[in-house]
């Protein structure tokens, strides 16, 4: 009896194989028959890939660079970026909505006109009112990113006449007067957003757009799938539909871009795209984009002045908050050498916290005397005249008399975050060099919710994180005011380094309101030189974007910044990259792309396969019964 | 009537720890470091304060513990676990849903055919102890035990994915279907077969090791017992020796073994799902813990939860028919 249970748990068990995978493809055709959609054999599909999974496709409460690309087709902006970052010229597809401003000579009043031959993928036309309600909706519900930029406007934003919409200002401003594409932000449909009880909890897929695309469906963890806007007045895209893939790991990327299952990718790990370099019918590219990478100082969280809501808090050391040992240490980083060892080359030595890819103009660049450049004999010297001696010969100097701690040795809390592997790396590196210049390291990874912690708390010395600025400068210049410090040990700032000079926050209310953008360009340099004096952050490099392509498959890439920056052209809104690219060899547009095909076995070999297993298993148990009858 | 009390006893126990769990679950998450709002915003410009609150609020973290707690017993029994944080505007029941189906079809298959295979590889490598096959075997099955699964995932993924060497490209280097492929019918199962493949591979092979040692183990014991010894003095068969003493016996340990790693099926293979980008519960739940995802964690960990005592309460009833020893307690 008993051999009959087993062999009866046998057969459950592969019964049971069977019924969850019967059942799982029943849920599966469920799922998939409520599509629509039909096959075209002359599809033209771009997919792409990433190992980035969207915060949110709604523009109100997306925040990575990932949800940008799903918008660079799908909405248009007020003001568009052109391939330098300055402001797109007026009037073409590629360009904004606004095709005219004016405004009053105290710079208070703005008027922008708006263009009205852009139809959303609905049907419905395209109107100055969409752009009040847009405006009115991001600043009155805080949308996320985009609200920032519409600090400044006074009251609602009004509808003067049809195609016309206005606005005033608290103070006179250059801001709004379409020199630098300051409102970086995505114009929804008002008839979509306007019935929504909660903007920021709207899903958007399927999306109603006024680009070349919408995004029409989005598997969490899978795909995000774009389809035409038929309503589209601009060039006709050669492309159908764009399909990205969300990979899990580069290595899956890249070889799903070697088989050809991937048009494009985004690469996150250096010596995997590598390895793509030389291989046939693949082309890459290292380009620059505003992002950097820092070793953030605990600058004085614990002795900085209390007042305007800040309260002294954590027990950061107390060497950091002379500026000359945040010298000596941006003095012992080699960047160039990190960049090298950590990121194989890929990216820029870091120095400002503007990067070199940013609105044209804003970028302050340290030279001769400024440069405070890889020295550690100098940062050596520097200790040494500023008193830090290292009495006992332990290898570690010491705070010198009169100081907050004196004979308090240089030993610092290191913290790195486990999510991010070049961080990691780069600690031995950081670490040795201040080890000869006599500041011992104390290494510790954390998640980022503990680092988090840890920096509210000012329970830190040394931590390495890293930004994503927007191109604009007023954004990445806010982060590092007085009154964006952590206040008081539990609530959240974003000037993690405590950095606080009320000389550096006077001067960025000067740069909003300067009525001439180069008087204001200066100030913005002028405040990345004194951060940068300062050194509550050593930049250790400005970080590459890393993509490759199939030069089999599609040309017509827009590059942005020219001439290496991102082929996608990822700060635009609509993105002429979208209606650029085409198949290769295609004159018509009119051939399939590998990415659209599926890979694999033919069903046929399956259906076969299947039938082996149940004649199979059936042979298997009528042997096994027969030894069974013979039981004694 | 002692089965009846004994079953109705463990489903009673049952009931207990889930609701045990379910209260444990709500205090775990919290005492995470961190806080979900600026994990979300953290290294962007939207990172400010005022940001940060408002999300508190959206999500009702600003509401004091208790009343947190209330909410969340009202919500969870009726399996309304809210939205997630991180995929914004989605219900955690519908993200569940979505990712139920690809998991068991991976996991839960591999699992079963795996436990088979090793199963019968114990089986016969214990009955034929010393003989090549279970020289061969146990070399075999120690080595995939022992091999990361990853690592193996990653050997796969370059030789049938990615075409190195002899080994042709056959399949697909990840996910779970072709997105816009527009497939129906049998097309759509190959090409969800396709995708199958080889995580399906790397993961039957990574398993079956414990089982086929478990088994083979556990059978060698039985083997020197003296009821075998009798059977043999009997005059029984060698064959019905082993599939009527041996294997029945010497099943009990392995099948608990089995109808465990089915109730941990639902939390998912991270490794590989990683290496092969498929869209399990595995990968889903390291997103949800990096994120703070309250919401997500506390439907998928219940969810787990809820798999293993069932499991487990599967395994007690079905151990007490293969064995009525526990039943007479």
């Amino acid at each position: 009896m008993r051999g009959t249970r087993i062999r009866l748990a046998i057969a459950l068990m592969l019964a049971g194989a069977l019924a969850s995978a019967a059942m799982a493809q029943v849920a599966l055709a469920q799922e998939t028959g409520s599509e629509t959609g039909s096959t075209t054999d002359e599809k033209v599909v771009f997919t792409w890939g990433s190992t980035s999974e969207p915060s949110s496709l709604n523009p109100m409460s997306g925040y990575l660079a990932i949800d940008f690309y799903m918008w660079t087709p799908t909405y248009h902006m007020l003001l568009d970026y052109d391939k330098d970052f300055s402001t797109e010229p007026f009037g073409g597809f590629d360009a904004g909505l606004v095709t005219a401003i004016e405004f009053s000579d105290d710079l208070t009043n703005f008027r922008y006109t708006i263009r009205d031959d852009i139809v959303w993928s609905d049907g419905t036309p395209l109107t100055a009112e969409d752009v009040v309600f847009t405006m009115n909706l991001y600043k009155f519900n805080h949308a996320y990113l985009p609200s920032a930029y519409l600090d400044l406007i006074d009251g609602e934003v009004r509808l003067a006449d049809e195609n016309t919409i206005e606005f005033d200002t608290t103070s006179p401003t250059s801001l709004y007067k379409g020199e630098a594409p300051y409102m970086y932000m995505y114009i929804v449909p008002k008839h979509i957003y306007e019935g929504l009880e909660k903007p920021k909890q709207y899903e958007n897929v399927p999306s109603v757009g006024s680009g070349p695309f919408y995004i029409a469906e989005y598997q969490v963890g899978e795909f995000i799938r774009l389809e035409r806007n038929e309503y589209w007045p601009g060039p006709e895209p050669a492309i159908d539909e764009i399909i990205y893939r969300i990979y899990k790991n580069d290595d899956a990327l890249a070889t799903a871009l070697r088989t050809g299952e991937l048009d494009f990718v985004q690469l996150t790990t250096p010596n995997i795209f590598n390895s793509l370099l030389n291989e046939e019918n693949i082309d890459t590219m290292a380009g620059t984009i505003p992002s950097f990478s820092e070793i953030g100082l605990n600058s004085g969280s614990a002795y900085q002045e209390a007042g305007d809501g800040f309260t002294p808090h954590g027990d950061g050391h107390p060497a950091l908050t002379d500026v000359n040992v945040r010298r000596a240490i941006r003095m012992a980083i080699n960047s160039e050498e990190l960049l090298e060892k950590v990121q194989l080359g890929y990216g820029v030595p870091g120095t400002t916290i503007i990067p070199p890819v940013s609105v044209v103009g804003a970028r302050w660049e340290p030279t001769g005397d400024e440069l405070i450049a890889w020295d550690l004999e100098g940062a050596n010297q520097l200790l040494e005249d500023s008193g830090y001696i290292d009495t006992d010969g332990d290898g570690i100097r010491e705070m010198p008399e009169g100081s907050l701690e004196p004979g308090r040795p240089l030993e610092f809390r290191y913290f790195v975050r486990t999510s991010e592997q070049t961080s990691v790396d780069a600690a031995p590196f950081v670490s040795e060099w201040l080890s000869e210049i006599g500041i011992g390291t104390e290494v510790e990874a954390m998640t980022s919710g503990q680092l988090t912690e840890q920096i509210n708390a000012g329970t830190f010395d040394l931590f390495s994180w890293g930004w994503f600025p927007d191109p604009e400068p007023a954004g990445t210049l806010s982060l590092f005011r007085c009154s964006e410090r952590p206040l008081d040990g539990s609530s959240y700032g974003n000037n993690d380094a405590y950095f606080c000079n009320p000389e550096y926050d006077a001067l960025y209310e000067q740069q909003l309101t300067e009525p001439d953008q180069e008087t204001r360009m200066e100030i913005v340099h002028e405040m990345q030189r004194i951060y940068y004096e300062d050194a509550p952050y050593s930049i250790m490099w400005y970080d590459a974007l890393l993509s490759a392509w199939r030069s089999d498959r599609f040309e017509g890439w827009v590059v942005q910044p020219e001439p290496e920056g991102d082929p996608l052209e990822g700060w635009s809104g609509p993105g002429e990259v979208w209606w650029k690219l085409t198949p290769v060899g295609a004159a018509g547009g009119n051939e399939t792309s590998g990415g659209t095909g599926t890979k694999g076995l033919p069903a046929w070999i399956w259906g076969v396969a299947a039938l082996v297993v149940v004649v199979g298993a059936v042979v298997f148990f009528a042997r096994r019964r027969r030894p069974e009858d013979e039981d004694v | 009537m002692g089965t009846r009390r004994y079953i109705f006893g463990k489903v009673a126990q049952a009931f207990l720890t889930l609701a045990f769990v379910m209260v444990f679950n709500f205090f775990l998450f919290r005492v995470i470091p961190g806080d979900p709002g600026a994990l979300l915003l953290r290294g962007t410009s939207a990172f400010n304060p005022e940001n940060v609150a408002q999300i508190q609020a959206e999500l009702g973290l600003d509401q004091p513990l208790p009343e947190q707690f209330v909410t969340y017993v009202e919500s969870t029994l009726t399996l309304n676990f809210g939205q997630s944080f991180f995929l914004r505007g989605q219900e955690v029941k519908e993200v569940l849903a979505g990712r139920i189906w690809p998991t068991i079809l991976l996991i839960g298959t591999s699992t079963i055919v795996s436990a088979a295979i090793g199963l019968i590889i114990g089986i016969y490598g214990g009955w034929k102890r010393g003989s090549k096959f279970d020289v061969g075997s146990q070399g075999f099955t120690l080595f995939v035990y022992a091999m990361p699964e990853f690592w193996f995932g990653i050997l796969v993924l370059m030789a049938f994915a990615g075409g190195i060497g002899p080994f042709p490209a056959l399949f697909p280097a990840g996910g779970y279907e072709t997105p816009g492929a527009d497939l129906s019918g049998f097309a759509h199962v190959a090409d969800v077969l396709n995708h199958l493949a080889l995580p399906w591979f790397v993961l039957t092979i990574a398993y079956l090791g414990q089982y086929a040692l478990i088994m083979r183990n556990s059978l060698i014991d039985v083997m020197n017992d003296d009821f075998v010894t009798t059977a043999r003095a009997k005059g029984v068969r060698e064959k019905q020796v082993l599939w009527r003493h041996v294997v029945p016996n010497a099943m009990l340990p392995t099948f608990t073994l089995v109808l465990l790693s089915l109730g941990f099926i639902f939390g998912g293979a991270i490794t590989i799902e990683y290496v092969f980008s498929y869209p399990g519960l595995g990968l889903l739940t390291v997103q949800a813990i990096d994120a703070k995802d309250f919401p997500l964690l506390q439907g998928l960990f219940l969810l787990f939860s809820a798999a293993v005592i069932i499991a487990n309460l599967v395994a007690d009833i079905t151990y007490s028919y293969l064995d009525p020893r526990v039943r007479a307690g």
